[in-house]
């Protein structure tokens, strides 16, 4: 084993948002950082849905809604319920807008930029195969047949986390806490999102689509509109996904790009980029015992810090803003003494007080909820059934409970509806 | 309005024409590695209709895996019930370049 | 006396992922990423394995916009000591006379050197011309497509295999010469962490432009291009058989396909 002699303060592991944003504040407070990504560029192994939610990143990056890679304001929110050809849509329109679609590709690049920006050293092109240990402690990485050394390691290599299963510090992952999200982008004239979700220059349309959707498998699938193309994907669970799926994944998601009431918006689209990638689903499962040793930190995926409110993720900004806290901690640790492990246990104590550990506490028992195979096939059905009869006027009009109890017929016990929907306005 | 005759029209495209859009620079090794031995005694397979770039599949009743048009999402190293995949990321670089998304 | 290696190295478009849209027939370039042609990395292969076996030193060089620094990162990453990239507007829009002038003047402002390698040919443009022509230009003598060198330090001279169809052609060349690599006759070595760190600590890429270099400016770029792409055929769509073999056994598999381009009439025993 080959010991570089030029040694950092800290050592990041993975440019994704996590890690570019670890690397970015702490080369803006003055450290010897060294960013590195397997990736020819950064961003390049990087894929998500599409929305990002600005407010934590305005903290860490000065003038991001300047600079970042913004394609377009959410400014229109659709939820639909999909049964076979039909779909019961709430839709939301604002002109205040609290996020932003891009791609994450050019996200985590131009993270990544502005980390070199500060003076960090971005590596491209490596792998790290082992975190490296010295008496005990964490102090660098291990490459092939080299070391890199350095004070502290930041851990930001996502979900797959092979360094932290071969640490022991945490277990193979297991197909029921993660869920797979597969996409296609679809490229289409500004012009022509424009006319066809009814948007104007720079406002962006974030679209979830529930029920029929997913083989029935717990699940869903989202639209995004970027500037001149469409994110189109679905997400499942994976474990259900593994033991129930008859068909081919990709399947599903041509099938959704052709469903008939989508087709009218992709027909004249030509799919950019198919792409895959997974998905922390069950914080409290998959989140480490602790954040720290010594060391090392762990920040991003790769803690389990994504919040899946049901409808809608986050996961770029509390990866980013588990980054920007994890760089102050080193700071403190470094003030202390160094990044013992006593002293680095004040990162997971920040984050504790920050938004991002209060929110995953908040929403800790949503995963649970999205299991629940009646809000995937049962309820859609049976709103857009309600729909139907409400709608669907030939000779005879329907009143509310008629319709209601008719929807209902056999399908679910009105004791199952009031509990459900107890227990979905609690958790969620 | 989206007519009769253009949903009739509507047609799945096959996964390669999919995957073509995607750029990869291969390496000249495979990162993955199927121990087709394991594969037998796994009954359901769901490898098969899970690798969302369609890596693995059967061909003369068995097993076939090949690394080159892997996306690197890890789904098949986390459902293997067999244990029989050995997953690393490609070196170098090498493998997928994701451009939009 | 150790080697002294410059290699040539092109950054090109991934062509291996340009496609065509379906609808209007024209080639999609949008985001295709820049790689280094893969077969100048056989030529770094071949480079450094001569540097491992006999000493010495290894510069790449390219000409190309300034981008292509990824691309010269890359191959120090390999073990490359130190890259050079000519890069100018007045370069822009060279036919591969222009490109091998350009290149040529750069390894003469480099000075000493004892042997140039060059990969095959590109994969966005495969004239193989560049290592011809730069012989030319530097009157050395050239040896193409070979896949083995050795170094004799006693004479300075290099035994070159070349392969041809079905044979070895072996040359003696003295040095200084110029040498091109049959493609896939290495696999080119990963990057290393510390060789990388080396590419961006120390100042091992030097960028020249025109003015660095002592050239004649009406022979660079576009200018220095006689060179006119007078029109592009499109190859006639061949109507094509699909016929697949579904067993696993590769004997069976080959006489299998033997027999198929028999009955093809495409080949005779
Ligand atoms: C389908 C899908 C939809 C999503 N939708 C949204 C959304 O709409 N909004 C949202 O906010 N979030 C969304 N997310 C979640 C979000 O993408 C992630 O939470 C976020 O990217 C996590 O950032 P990270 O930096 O921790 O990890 P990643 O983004 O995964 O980055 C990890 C980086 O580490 C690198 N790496 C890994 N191992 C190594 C190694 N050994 N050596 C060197 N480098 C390594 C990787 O190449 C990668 O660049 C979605 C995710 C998916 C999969
Ligand atoms: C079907 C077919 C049949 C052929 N038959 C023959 C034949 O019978 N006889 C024959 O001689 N040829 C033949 N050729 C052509 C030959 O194989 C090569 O394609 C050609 O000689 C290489 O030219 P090139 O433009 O690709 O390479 P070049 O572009 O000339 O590149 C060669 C090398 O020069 C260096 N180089 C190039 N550009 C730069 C740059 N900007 N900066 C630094 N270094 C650079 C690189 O090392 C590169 O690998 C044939 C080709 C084809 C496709
Ligand atoms: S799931 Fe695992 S054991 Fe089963 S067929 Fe796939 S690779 Fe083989
Ligand atoms: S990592 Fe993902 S894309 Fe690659 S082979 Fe496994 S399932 Fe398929």
């Amino acid at each position: 084993m080959k010991h570089i002699e030029k040694r950092f303060d800290a050592i990041v592991v993975g440019a994704g948002p996590a890690g570019a944003t670890a690397a970015y504040q702490l080369a803006k407070m003055g450290y010897k950082t060294l960013l590195l990504e397997r990736g020819r560029t950064p961003g390049s192994k990087s894929m998500f849905g599409g929305r990002v939610y600005i407010r934590p990143l305005k903290d860490i990056y000065e003038d991001f809604e300047k600079k970042a890679p913004i394609h377009r304001w959410v400014k229109k929110e659709r939820i639909s319920l999909v049964y076979d050809e039909s779909a019961t849509t709430i839709e939301y329109t604002s002109n205040k807008t609290t996020s932003f679609t891009t791609y994450l590709t050019q996200l985590s690049h131009w993270m990544a930029n502005q980390a070199v920006e500060q003076g960090a050293i971005l590596l491209t092109e490596i792998r790290v195969d082992r975190l490296y240990k010295e008496d005990g402690r964490y102090r660098g990485v291990v490459v092939e047949d080299e070391v890199v050394k350095s004070d502290v390691v930041i851990d930001a290599e996502g979900i797959n986390r092979l360094l932290l299963e071969r640490e022991g510090i945490v277990e193979k992952l297991s197909p029921d806490h993660v869920a797979l999200g597969v996409k296609e982008v679809i490229k289409l004239e500004p012009d022509t999102i424009n006319n066809l979700f009814g948007l104007d220059n720079n406002e962006g349309l974030s679209w979830i689509l529930m029920g029929d959707v997913t083989d029935g498998i717990p699940g869903g699938a989202f639209i995004y509109t970027n500037r001149d193309s469409v994110s189109l994907g679905i997400v499942v669970l994976l474990g259900e996904a593994a033991r129930r799926i008859d068909r081919h994944i990709y399947i599903l998601v041509e099938e959704l790009r052709n469903h008939p009431l989508l087709y009218k918006y992709f027909k004249d689209g030509r799919i950019m980029e198919y792409s895959t990638h997974l998905i922390p689903e069950d914080p409290s499962r998959l989140m480490p015992k602790k954040l720290y040793y010594d060391g090392l930190m762990i920040v991003g995926d790769a803690a389990g810090l994504l919040l899946n409110q049901g409808y809608t993720y986050r996961g770029v900004d509390f990866a980013a803003y588990s980054g920007y806290i994890a760089a102050k901690a080193y700071e403190k640790a470094h003030g202390n003494g160094g990044a013992s492990e006593e002293n680095l246990k004040i990162y997971q104590k920040m984050l504790e007080e920050s938004f991002v550990m209060k929110m995953l506490r908040k929403f800790s028992s949503v995963s649970r909820l999205m299991k629940k195979e009646r809000l995937f096939s049962t309820y859609p059905q049976l709103i857009n059934l309600l729909a139907s009869k409400l709608m669907h006027i030939e000779y005879d009009s329907y009143k509310l409970k008629e319709a209601f109890d008719e929807a209902r017929k056999g399908r679910v016990g009105l004791i199952h509806i009031i509990k459900d929907l107890w227990e979905v306005s609690r958790k969620l | 309005m989206t007519t009769e005759t253009e949903v009739k029209k509507r047609k799945i495209s096959r996964i390669e024409d999919i995957l073509n859009n995607d750029v990869w620079d291969v390496d000249y090794e495979p990162h993955i590695i199927v121990d087709y031995s394991k594969c037998r005694e796994c009954e359901w397979k769901p490898c098969i209709r899970l690798c969302p770039a369609e890596c693995y599949t059967m061909v003369g009743g068995e097993v076939l895996f090949s690394y080159e048009g892997c996306l690197e999402c890890g789904t098949c190293r986390v459902i293997c019930p067999e244990k029989a995949v050995k997953w690393e990321y490609p070196k170098s670089g090498r493998g997928i370049h994701f451009r939009f998304s | 006396m150790p080697l002294k290696i410059i290699v040539g190295i092109k950054w090109v478009p991934n062509t291996t992922s340009v496609n065509i849209d379906p609808k209007t027939g024209t080639l999609i370039r949008e985001g295709i990423p820049s790689v280094v042609n893969p077969h100048d990395l056989t030529a770094v292969e071949m480079a450094l394995k001569l540097k491992d076996r006999y000493g010495g030193t290894v510069t790449a060089i390219s000409m190309a916009p300034p981008s292509a620094l990824a691309g010269l990162e890359h191959v120090i990453g390999m073990g490359v000591d130190r890259g050079i990239l000519a890069s100018d507007r007045a370069f822009a829009g060279a036919d591969t006379l222009a490109t091998s002038y350009v290149l040529s003047k750069v390894i003469e402002k480099i000075g000493e050197y004892d042997l140039i390698i060059m990969g095959h040919e590109t994969i966005d443009s495969s004239t193989a011309h560049i290592g011809a022509q730069v012989a030319s230009w530097l009157r050395l003598p050239y040896v193409y497509y070979a896949v083995d060198i050795e170094y004799n330090e006693q004479d300075r001279s290099i035994i070159v295999r070349r392969m041809l169809e079905n044979a070895y052609e072996t040359y003696k060349v003295y040095l200084p010469a110029v040498v091109s690599i049959a493609m896939h006759t290495y696999e080119p070595r990963r990057v290393k962490v510390s060789n990388k760190l080396r590419a961006k600590t120390e100042d091992v890429i030097q960028v020249w432009t025109s003015k660095d270099l002592d050239i004649d400016i009406n022979c660079a770029g576009l200018r220095g291009s006689p060179t006119v792409v007078s029109a592009i055929d499109f190859v006639p769509k061949v109507p094509r058989k699909n016929l697949v073999f579904k067993e696993r056994d590769p004997k069976k598999a080959a006489k299998w396909l033997i027999d198929q381009l028999i009955q093809e009439g495409l080949l005779e025993l």
